[in-house]
């Protein structure tokens, strides 16, 4: 049987339950509809994760063989010098999105396509032009997965965070509640009892007398 | 069994701190909301595509949902979509609702879900699966709404 709540026995207190029985299984509602939510998010972004991840893995391969290939193009000094030139700071916009009162980041590589074409055109082969097309694109797979990975983390742990909620709600507190008001009211319906038999006892003391 | 007439009547520190949280449960479901919804075309516009939330917040675009949308729609109708599109969920858990002022909406809704979708008292009723992929589609363009319905 779920533990009662210590509280005075009025009618007063019975209604302050009544009324905190209300807001509770108002608020489970909205935490389960959450929930559902927040579960519905978390194996999207999940799907999404290993999506990208795979696609990071893929381009990665790819852009490192370009490289190579470019590498053994020009040589290694060469194209060293070339690229040297065209190191420019990336720039990456993060901002904030919200999901069912969560705020997740949000990640977005700015002008993804500008820096890396920096080095001379004349001087370099299109093998050095798909090494860099290949390095963006795995820039831009690198800036959505770490999107989505902390996304992942954070959908988890607001996951745990409201089934912890919910459970509170379910087997704790809305039980408790339910056990203190039929608690209650048995005492009250008590106290009526006890108030018949005693005006009966002194209506049939009185009429003795 | 413990007997709680026999303890004092106030509320205890744990008992307080619960109806505080859950009063917070309710107010934290809908602080992502926007202040206001802006037009497509006007969000184009700015460098950093936002809106403020209620809670004071900021809610980005991403420019690639943008780009999706700008090429879905015309001119016309680019300065007719407000952003975000609200999800409102409902008491049912199986539908949520797309908000919708027009049929802008419609259009987006049905041309990403590659189905028809009708427009009934300012609402295009979805699946939970639909609901997925459109998510899919516009992370940042769409936002849930808790219905006051089962709020209140």
């Amino acid at each position: 049987m779920p533990e009662l709540i210590k509280v005075r026995p009025t009618k007063i207190e019975l209604v302050k339950l009544k009324r905190r029985l209300s807001l509770a299984q108002r608020v489970q509602k909205i935490v389960k509809d959450r929930l559902s939510i927040l579960t519905m998010e978390f194996l999207q972004t999940a799907r999404d994760t290993v999506e990208a991840k795979s696609k990071l893995l893929d381009q990665a391969s790819q852009a490192y063989k370009a490289l190579s290939v470019a590498a053994g193009y020009h040589g290694y000094i060469a194209m060293e010098k070339e690229l040297v030139a065209s190191e420019t700071e990336l720039k990456v916009t993060a901002g904030l999105r919200n999901i069912a009162g969560v705020r997740f980041p949000s990640f977005e590589l700015t002008d993804a396509r500008k820096p890396m074409k920096g080095y001379s055109l004349v001087d370099t082969s299109s093998w050095l032009d798909r090494a860099a097309e290949l390095s963006e694109e795995y820039l831009t797979a690198i800036v959505e997965l770490a999107e989505l990975q902390r996304s992942f983390e954070l959908l988890a742990m607001e996951i745990n965070r409201t089934k912890r909620i919910t459970n509170a709600l379910e087997y704790v507190i809305i039980p408790r509640l339910h056990a203190t008001i039929s608690y209650l009211n048995m005492k009250f319906e008590e106290r009526d009892r006890e108030e018949k038999a005693r005006l009966k006892r002194v209506k049939v003391l009185v009429a003795r007398e | 069994m413990l007997n709680p007439l026999q303890d004092g009547a106030r509320q205890s520190p744990y008992e307080k701190m619960l109806q505080e949280c859950l009063r917070g449960e309710l107010r934290v479901v809908n602080a992502g909301l926007p202040k206001s919804q802006k037009r497509l075309s006007d969000v184009l516009n700015e460098e950093h595509p936002h809106v403020v939330c209620s809670d004071g917040s900021t809610h980005f675009f991403k420019k690639s949902e943008l780009a999706y949308l700008t090429s879905i729609l015309s001119t016309e109708e680019q300065q007719a979509l407000p952003l975000p599109m609200l999800i409102e969920l409902g008491a049912n858990q199986a539908e949520a609702a797309i908000m919708c002022e027009g049929k802008v909406e419609e259009k987006v809704i049905s041309k990403t879900l590659s189905m028809p979708v009708a427009c009934e008292e300012r609402r295009i009723r979805i699946y939970r699966p639909q609901l997925a992929l459109l998510r899919k589609k516009f992370k940042t363009t769409t936002v849930y709404v808790f219905s006051p319905r089962i709020i209140v």
